[in-house]
């Protein structure tokens, strides 16, 4: 890498900081350090929540600069696009050469060139031929012979596809990189929650709704749990998927198993639950009862509207406690409503205000269904940065390059003088077992 | 009973730290030799162990939906595999360092780093056993109904013990480096290990961070998401790529990388504790 510039322009050292490792590790550091603020600071809060926690001036600092949001804000997209270009760089100045170099295989002139590691003086009247081609054939499958005016070469390598690996490796992330930039432009993403029965023609894009070019229904929604109120074993939409009003196709929509029609892919990422019907309670305020029904929503007096009360939500299974339903209280139309929760299995549970106590009869719930929709071109260019990981990081690290040549001299009396030669510039410790191994399998056939 | 077994399996580790440190400070082969085999042993019953716990959430899941046909026997088993919650994790890790120790880095494993192995795999199942955490099997919730759960979490955490190996021989290093002794390893050969261990961790962790994401594609429908163990493992990521790199770097060979490598390993015990405890997000199932 050690390169000699004839003539310093400003260009080359432009070029040159662009390639320059010292830049690569710097900017690895920086992104591991804004990488951590993300988690440290709270991500994607309004910006009260950081004027509350941090202070006015932390508070409106982090937000004001683009810490609620770091992964998309210049802290860290500045870096990444300078190391993708980094990167790119890298690959344009080396890459032609580990090409040139892989394709080039071991010339005798460079085989003459590498290291003695052993030599040997054949016995007379024995032909070294068979033992070196045994013992090369046993160490690396495949070598080659060559045969120069006064010696004859036998010449084997392993890794030399070795110099590929790094750049493969680099070439997958810019291939990921680019991935995530095509979903980001050319990607549609949003939700839709639908009840169990529904149809619709559209769903929710960043609080927008936009029309999904087909229809969708949902003919059943399923939650099936291990045990009641326990972890859950399956959530599971059966869709019908229609085009013109005519049926176009069915499928099935599971967690881990998304479903894609027309471009557009379904993930079963979570579900919801309302009430089927009104509420049935029973109210108490000392020695008084009433029972009530409480449609969603909804105000209803109590007690000839000395308070009122409305339902807000309902939970299918509140932190583990069983059904709930989160209710509203207004004394006599004034003032702020009190929001308590109310257990259906554990009546006795939780504060409820002013004396009243709410117990209901029973919960009626209804889920529905809720879907990530989205189309990602991007995901295919990922995926092949991915799979290009794999080769890139098996030649970079597990195929050393090795180099080898065996060496063939007659001397006048007609004797074979036979010489290893080789080189591993990175890989000491496997060159050293081959070249052990080596020497002794050759030895072997100067003995006999 | 399986929980008795591993903390069999951990006294039996901490007896194999002791014998290793003991075998290094007499600098006695034979007893380099008795512990080796122990942790062989530990590693058998180990194994075993959680092969046992592997048949038990299996025959709980044929218990609650039994399988049709050859194929869906299959996924269940693959499913079932003991790695889907944190005291399954925490026994894997246990068993992946002298996994790895023993099966990658034979060489290199006996004295103080066959200790440190020992010592790691011994706190890990303590932790399992004492810390508190739920043993009980229970059955999978949809999220971990995948085929890449197994692949995912055997990469991950294999390349996390490979990180404890190098973290420990940086340890050794910079002991070395301070105070130079006899019975350690000389230091290029410390540095050569430090490497050779963080390739096999970044290669490993590599593929457990791409697994992750093609599993989080087909269950959320995100490849990433800001998830804060999906952040702090990109984190670690970039912590041993810093390394790989900066050993090329003039005046940052030696001790810089054995720091990068202790540091690279504080990352890793954050994005598998500290993730779990201090930040919630999608992988919150762990605790």
């Amino acid at each position: 890498m050690a390169q000699k510039s004839v003539k310093p322009a400003p260009k080359s050292w432009f070029w040159g900081s662009l390639t320059s490792l010292r830049l690569t590790v710097f900017l690895l550091l920086v992104l591991a350090a804004v990488a951590v603020i993300g988690t440290v600071v709270p991500q994607d809060q309004p910006p009260g929540q950081y004027y509350m926690r941090y202070g006015e001036v932390l508070g409106g600092l982090l937000y004001g600069w683009g810490f609620s949001r770091v992964y998309y804000s210049p802290w860290f997209l500045l870096p990444v696009g300078l190391l993708a270009l980094n990167i790119f760089s890298c690959v344009v100045q080396g890459l032609p050469q580990a090409i040139r170099r892989s394709l080039q295989p071991l010339t005798p002139d460079a085989a003459l060139a590498l290291p003695e590691r052993g030599k040997f003086n054949w016995p007379a009247a024995v032909d070294p031929h068979e033992r070196i081609n045994s013992v090369l054939r046993r160490e690396f499958v495949s070598f080659r012979q060559e045969a120069l005016p006064s010696q004859e070469l036998y010449l084997a390598e392993r890794g030399r596809f070795r110099p590929l690996g790094p750049y493969l490796v680099h070439l997958a992330l810019l291939l990921i990189l680019a991935g995530g930039l095509i979903g980001k432009f050319w990607g549609l993403e949003g939700t839709l929650p639908l009840d169990q029965g529904e149809t619709a023609q559209a769903f929710q894009v960043g609080g927008q709704s936009r029309p999904l070019g087909f229809e969708v229904r949902l003919n059943q929604f399923q939650v099936q749990f291990y045990e009641k109120g326990g972890i859950p074993k399956e959530f599971r939409s059966d869709l019908t998927f229609l085009q013109n009003g005519q049926e176009a196709a069915r499928a099935t929509c599971r967690v881990n198993d998304p479903v894609t029609f027309q471009g557009l892919t379904f993930y079963q990422s979570s579900y919801g639950s309302k009430p089927a019907g009104p509420l049935r309670l029973t109210v108490r305020h000392g020695d008084r009862n009433q029972t009530v029904e409480l449609p969603m929503r909804q105000m209803v007096d109590l007690f000839g509207g000395e308070v009122q009360v409305m339902l807000v939500r309902v939970d299918g299974n509140l932190q583990g406690f069983g059904p709930a339903a989160q209710l509203a209280m207004r004394a006599g139309g004034l003032g702020h409503p009190q929001i308590f929760w109310v257990l259906k299995d554990h009546p006795e549970m939780g504060e409820q205000p002013q004396g009243y106590r709410f117990t209901p009869e029973s919960i009626p719930l209804q889920f529905y269904s809720v879907f990530q929709v989205k189309r990602d071109p991007g995901v295919w260019w990922v995926y092949a940065g991915f799979i290009l990981f794999l080769p890139g990081f098996y030649l970079a690290f597990f195929r050393p390059a090795q180099r080898w040549a065996v060496v063939l001299e007659k001397d006048q009396k007609g004797r074979f003088k036979v010489r290893l030669l080789g080189a591993s510039p990175r890989n000491r410790e496997d060159f050293a077992a081959s070249l052990e191994r080596l020497l002794e399998e050759l030895k072997k056939g100067t003995s006999s | 009973m399986i929980h008795q077994i591993l903390g069999a399996v951990m006294l039996l580790y901490l007896g194999v730290a002791v014998l290793f440190l003991m075998a290094e400070l007499w600098s006695s082969p034979r007893l380099q030799e008795v512990a080796r085999r122990l942790l062989w042993a530990g590693l058998g019953v180990h194994t075993a162990a959680l092969l046992g716990r592997w048949t038990g959430s299996y025959q709980l899941a044929v218990a609650n939906l039994p399988p049709a046909g050859f194929f869906d026997n299959l996924r269940l088993v693959i499913l079932h595999a003991p790695l889907s919650n944190f005291y399954e994790s925490l026994v894997f890790f246990a068993w992946s360092l002298p996994a790895l120790g023993l099966f990658a880095f034979r060489r290199y494993l006996q004295g103080y780093l066959g200790a440190v192995v020992a010592t790691l795999a011994c706190l890990l199942l303590a932790y399992a056993s004492f810390g508190g955490v739920d043993s009980r099997i229970k059955p999978l919730m949809p999220a971990l109904k995948s085929n890449w759960l197994l692949i995912h979490v055997v990469t991950a955490f294999l390349g996390y013990a490979a990180f404890a190996l190098a973290f420990g021989t940086a340890v050794l290093y910079l002991v070395q480096d301070r105070r130079p002794r006899a019975s350690l390893p000389p230091l290029p050969q410390l540095d050569r290990l430090i490497y050779r261990a963080t390739v096999l961790g970044f290669l490993l962790l590599t593929l457990g961070i791409l697994t992750g994401a093609v599993w989080a594609e087909s269950a959320w429908g995100h490849y990433w998401s800001w998830d804060p163990k999906e952040t702090w493992s990109l984190i670690t990521w970039l912590i041993y790529a810093t390394m790989l790199h900066a050993r090329l770097l003039k005046g940052w060979q030696g001790r810089r990388i054995a720091w990068l490598a202790v540091l690279g390993f504080m990352a890793v015990l954050f994005t598998y504790f500290g993730v779990s405890f201090l930040l919630s997000g999608l992988h919150s199932y762990l605790t």
